[in-house]
């Protein structure tokens, strides 16, 4: 910490600098949050009240923003008329779901990738990598076919394989760097006491458990967020809170208490979730390039 | 907190692997787990004695799901996109798919606005990112606020759509009163003319993806040479040189990363679009994603959506080989 | 390619290999309490013409179909309701609702699939009928069937208001009826009765007649009492804007918005082809021509003096629009009075609204020596059955989709919801009668005068155009009219351009 002394010596440039950084901070902070704000608070006023607005340029009336009856109707109309109940489950079991079996699968293959070379590697490994980065619209009407001739078309489980498609090759991409940093030696013990290849595996497992339980949180976030395969594969038996939200957009009228409501209900969870795997997201989101 | 760093497939420096520069508590240093990328390290001592076929058959079960979910739908677009699938009869049709696009000026432009929207993106990402990033790094702050700028990366993109068409209403958006108030925009809304439309788009993105940048680049930071940094000080170099000099190219191959994953970002989702402009007006903001949307499910032109299809996924396989690239030989240059 | 799957690849795979595949792990997910199939399944019990009605009602009971519908309000009533529907019949119906653009997706694709996850469709008539019409059972033989049980209002062209069972049943044939007319959206006119009387010596000193709207009104009385607001308003006046145009991003109804516009004025229509039936190969379009440019020159400038948001909104979200009390008057579908009505929801609510049909077209303005009428489209959404499915299945399907549409249940949704009948004798009920007026607990009735006895009659109605690129030439349009609006080119321009985009699409280049 001594460096940063040094670095911290006043000239009239850098207090202007920090200066204007303390002044962007803030400025970008309330730009990053108000929308969540707004979103959040609509979610408590009736339709006609989130439709009040100052006259242009009348800064004092930003108060009416503030001016309303809460109320938590809209919440109450999801959960007992529309059915978020329901969706509130599926998205959590797709989610979750996809979450698992993509580490699970993901974990194993992650290992033995780490464990083995063989000629082909890199380019199975790449081939891995690239089946994540598919443009979601550009595969949906081939994968739409195949998940109907299982009969998995509006079911969890075939949402759980569609979310599969994208969260199994993150894990093996992510784990496999985890696996690598686990040196082969404790294995190699592990068998020379008597263990199984498998029982190996398993007694390494817990030496990569906090991140490997940091993926599967990300998975879970990534399958959450997702609008598109949910609105064509799992719609119907298996709608999730983001195609419900989207639904809520009717002929008859555009419900925006509802919709923010449910937005918050969408949202909420990831962010707390998000909250708790802090220290991996960035490595989670730059596919493992990048480490905090 | 030294430790914290990144490991961009450093292959050895000072005789010991790169995973040295990552710590995590309570596991001791010889077994730590450490997220790393893939192409990183093979450690020497890996392959072990015995047989392949047990790797192989755990590997199994996932190359098999993968193996399912992707080369068969691929090669099923692949014939689709030779043939003319339309209305109740398939035909091969002499690549007119594919001929035909060169002439399709809603492809074309396609491209033409998805390179704008992501250099858009990209430009103000990383400005605002890379700038905030200096501003929070070291501050006192620091750990809640960038907390704080998390929050909107764990929306769903639709939520994000939706929440920014209601702030950017017309008749009941407050983001539009400001923008009016502040006399930046007159009484038509952002997403009203074709004009402003794409800047609309825009700002949805970087207001969701600007606060990756910035965790990047603090990650980046962490690791430039802090003695380098004090030594040029000594010689009487101004912070602003110093930044250009020595923090900046530090910086280099992680913003490079972030680029590539934003850039495939926007291929990938197009909800947020979908939601606030459908592709228009006057398909001002129809990126080639919303377009290949457009064709495949609602003109239900699955021939022509899957011949652009393929060369999106060209494209992004493309892309995603010099990701790899960057990845493996992504060492941070010294300054 | 997904009718004919014998030659493709993905059928040379059978069902077995598919689970070697890798499909075993997939199916190992399959299995359990989660799974909600999509499937249907018939249980049958035979009936004679001399059976009992109960029993021709209760033939399939214990059968289970899916219903893929549009979220407008019949299918919310009937999904409320569908106990009466299981009580009369022992069937089970699933009703699935979506966004219009994702029905058209999932009908889309298992229609073209062979399959028959959606027995029932809600068939809209140009966007899901125009492309997949084919693909729906013809009705035309289960009518005159004795085994199943029928409506004692028949389903003849009269028991439905004029030109609706063709709208929504005929595609380009008229042997074939594929579809039952089950709801209807009709464009009229939704202006504040209120704002015109306080405004309308302004209006008059300035323009030299009424601020008033009725049947003969013309786009060019719109175009001035748009202007008029607008200018009062951009002159501080506490008024709101006076019109906005339909041109937000969904292509169909931005493309119904044009061609109100242009039919009004001398009946004008993109193609020379018959607007009940449609065409298949439509040939070449009308666009370019004089009249197209002339019109599209005078929609520029009724957009000029519309709302500011003109681009953004389309049909929901202009109807907020005027919920919040920021324009006097819209072109707007009469399912819609139902939420204006709503005092919970809408400042346009309680007397404030007044209906009346589309706006005239204004003589002085027609170039192909055609008539002025006041142009009126539509979207009829049909019920149809899947032509996929089994002929139990389709008879089963035909005894809901029968029910569904039956004067009962329209009068039912009307009373609940807010529904818009397509029967004729549901306006015959006297309650509904009672309804067209004020106080009203059934707000849609307010319009039905302006709809059903003039808008749909002729020659104000426009049905078409029915052309299997129904879709891709909404997108066409609006894509290319919105560029006009927002001066990145000229009415003349933007013409030619849909006419070059259109010939292509239709290989009539």
């Amino acid at each position: 910490m001594a460096s940063r002394e040094v670095i911290e010596y006043e000239t009239g440039v850098s207090k202007a600098f920090n200066v204007f950084a303390a002044v962007f901070i803030a400025f970008y902070v309330v730009w990053t949050v108000l929308p969540i704000f707004i979103m959040f608070m609509s979610s408590f006023k009736d339709l006609l009240e989130a439709f009040k607005l100052p006259e242009v340029g009348d800064w004092a009336g930003v108060k009416v923003f503030f001016e309303f009856t809460p109320t938590t109707k809209h919440y109450y109309e999801l959960f007992a008329n529309l059915g978020f109940s329901t969706y509130l489950f599926n998205s959590l079991v797709a989610a979750g779901g996809s979450a698992v079996v993509s580490v699970v699968l993901g974990s194993m293959c992650a290992y033995s990738l780490s464990r083995i070379d063989f000629r082909g590697k890199k380019d199975l490994f790449f081939w891995i990598i690239s089946t994540r980065m598919a443009p979601v619209v550009a595969v949906m009407v081939p994968l739409y076919w195949i998940f109907r001739e299982l009969e998995l078309v509006g079911t969890l489980p075939g949402l759980i394989l569609a979310y599969t498609t994208f969260n199994l090759p993150f894990a093996i991409w992510i784990l496999k760097g985890f696996f690598d940093n686990v040196p082969y030696a404790i294995e190699e013990a592990q068998m020379v006491d008597g263990a199984t290849r498998l029982q190996a595996f398993r007694a390494i497992l817990p030496l990569v458990a906090p991140g490997i339980g940091a993926f599967v949180v990300l998975c879970i976030l990534f399958a959450w967020n997702d609008y598109l395969f949910a609105a064509i594969i799992g719609s119907g038996g298996a709608k999730t809170l983001p195609a419900a939200t989207r639904e809520l957009v009717q002929p008859q009228n555009i419900q925006w208490g509802q919709i923010m409501a449910a937005g918050v209900v969408t949202t909420l969870p990831m962010m707390f979730l998000g909250l708790v795997i802090r220290k991996y997201l960035v490595t989670g989101l730059t596919m493992g390039a990048v480490k905090e | 907190m030294t430790n914290a760093s990144i490991t961009l497939a450093v292959p050895s420096q000072k005789g010991r692997p790169a995973l040295e520069l990552f710590r995590v508590r309570h596991i001791p240093d010889s077994v730590e787990s450490r997220p790393s990328s893939a192409v990183v390290a093979e450690p020497t001592s890996i392959n072990p004695p015995g047989s392949k076929r047990y790797y192989f058959l755990l590997m199994a079960p996932a190359i098999l799901v993968l193996a399912f979910i992707s080369i068969y739908p691929f090669f099923w677009m692949i014939y689709m996109s030779l043939h003319d699938v339309d209305i109740g009869k398939v035909e091969w049709n002499n690549f007119a798919n594919y001929l035909k696009l060169p002439s399709d000026t809603r492809f074309i432009m396609g491209w033409a606005l998805l390179v704008q929207y992501s250099a858009m993106c990209l430009f103000l990402q990383i400005v605002i990112g890379v700038f905030l990033a200096v501003a929070l790094n070291g501050s006192r702050f620091e750990k809640v606020l960038v907390t704080t700028l998390l929050m909107p990366m764990m929306m769903a993109p639709l939520v994000a759509g939706m929440v920014w068409y209601f702030l950017y209403n017309g008749t009941f958006g407050w983001y539009h009163w400001l923008l009016q108030s502040l006399g930046i925009l007159g009484p038509k809304s952002i997403l009203a003319s074709a004009n402003t439309a794409m800047i609309g788009i825009v700002l949805v993105d970087v207001w969701q993806w600007t606060p990756l940048i910035t965790l990047i680049t603090l990650a980046g930071l962490k690791r430039v040479p802090q003695d380098q940094l004090e030594a040029n000080m000594v010689d009487g170099a101004s912070p602003v040189r110093n930044f250009m000099s020595v923090t900046l190219p530090n910086l280099y191959p992680v913003l490079l990363i972030a680029i590539m994953l934003r850039f495939m970002d926007n291929f990938r989702f197009t909800d947020s679009i979908l939601v606030l402009t459908g592709g228009g007006p006057g398909n001002a903001t129809k990126i080639l994603p919303v377009y290949l949307f457009e064709v495949s499910f609602k003109f239900f032109k699955l021939g022509r959506g899957a011949a652009i299809a393929f060369i999106l996924l060209i494209v992004t396989i493309i892309l995603g080989m010099l990701l790899v690239r960057v990845f493996e030989r992504g060492q941070p240059k010294k300054g | 390619m997904f009718s004919i799957p014998k030659n493709a690849v993905y059928k040379r795979v059978s069902r077995r290999k598919f689970l070697e595949l890798g499909g075993g792990a997939a199916s190992a997910l399959g299995v359990g309490s989660m799974t909600l199939g999509l499937g249907s399944t018939i249980t049958r019990s035979p009936v004679q013409a001399a059976s009992s009605e109960d029993a021709k009602w209760k033939q399939y009971a214990g059968s289970k179909l899916v219903f893929m519908s549009e979220n407008t309000p019949p299918s919310f009533a009937i999904r409320d309701n569908i106990k009466a529907f299981t009580d009369l019949t022992g069937i089970e119906v699933t009703i699935l609702t979506d966004d219009l653009p994702v029905v058209q997706q999932k009908v889309g694709i298992d229609l073209r699939g062979g399959k028959a996850d959606y027995v029932l469709n809600y068939v809209q008539d140009k966007p899901i009928g125009a492309p997949f019409g084919e693909f729906y059972t013809d009705m035309t033989p289960l009518f005159g069937d004795s085994t199943l049980p029928q409506d004692p209002d028949g389903y003849g062209d009269d028991a439905w208001f004029e030109n609706f069972l063709s709208a929504c049943g005929r595609f380009y044939t008229e042997g074939k009826i594929v579809a039952l007319p089950y709801d209807c959206a009709v464009a009229c006119t939704f202006y504040r009765q209120d704002l015109f009387e306080a405004n309308s010596k302004d209006f008059e000193a300035e323009y030299g007649y009424r601020l008033e709207f009725n049947k003969d009104s013309t786009w060019q009385n719109v175009i001035d009492m748009a202007a008029f607001f607008k200018k009062a308003k951009e002159a501080g006046k506490d008024v709101p804007y006076g019109y906005a145009q339909h041109q937000g991003s969904f292509a169909w109804t931005t493309q119904l918005d044009i061609q109100r516009f242009l039919f009004a004025n001398g009946r004008w229509m993109d193609w020379n082809i018959d607007d009940v039936y449609g065409s298949k190969d439509p040939g070449k379009t009308n666009w370019g021509d004089d009249s197209s440019i002339a019109m599209l020159t005078k929609f520029k400038e009724l957009a000029d003096v519309c709302h500011p948001d003109n681009l953004a909104n389309g049909t929901l979200e202009l109807n907020t629009v005027y919920q919040a009390g920021n324009i006097a008057m819209q072109t707007q579908y009469h399912e819609f009075a139902a939420s204006i009505e709503d005092e919970k929801t809408s400042r346009a609510a309680g007397g404030k609204t007044a209906y009346a049909p589309c706006p005239k077209g204004d003589a002085k303005w027609i170039k192909n020596g055609g008539e002025a009428v006041n142009g009126t489209n539509c979207g009829i959404g049909g019920i149809g059955i899947n032509g996929n499915a089994s002929e139990d299945l389709k008879r089963a399907a035909y005894i809901f989709a029968i029910w569904s549409v039956s004067r009962d249940n329209q009068f039912n949704v009307l009373k609940g919801l807010g529904g818009t009948p397509t029967r004729k004798s549901v306006l015959e009920i006297e309650e509904v009668k009672k309804a067209q007026q004020r106080p009203t607990t059934m707000p849609n009735a307010l319009t039905f005068d302006a709809v059903y006895n003039y808008g749909i009659k002729n020659p104000n109605f426009v049905l078409g155009p029915k052309i299997p690129n129904a879709n891709e030439y909404h997108s066409i349009l609006a894509a290319e009219v919105q560029k006009c609006l927002s001066n990145e080119q000229s009415p003349e321009e933007a013409a030619k351009s849909i006419q070059g985009q259109l010939d292509e699409l239709n290989g009539a280049g």
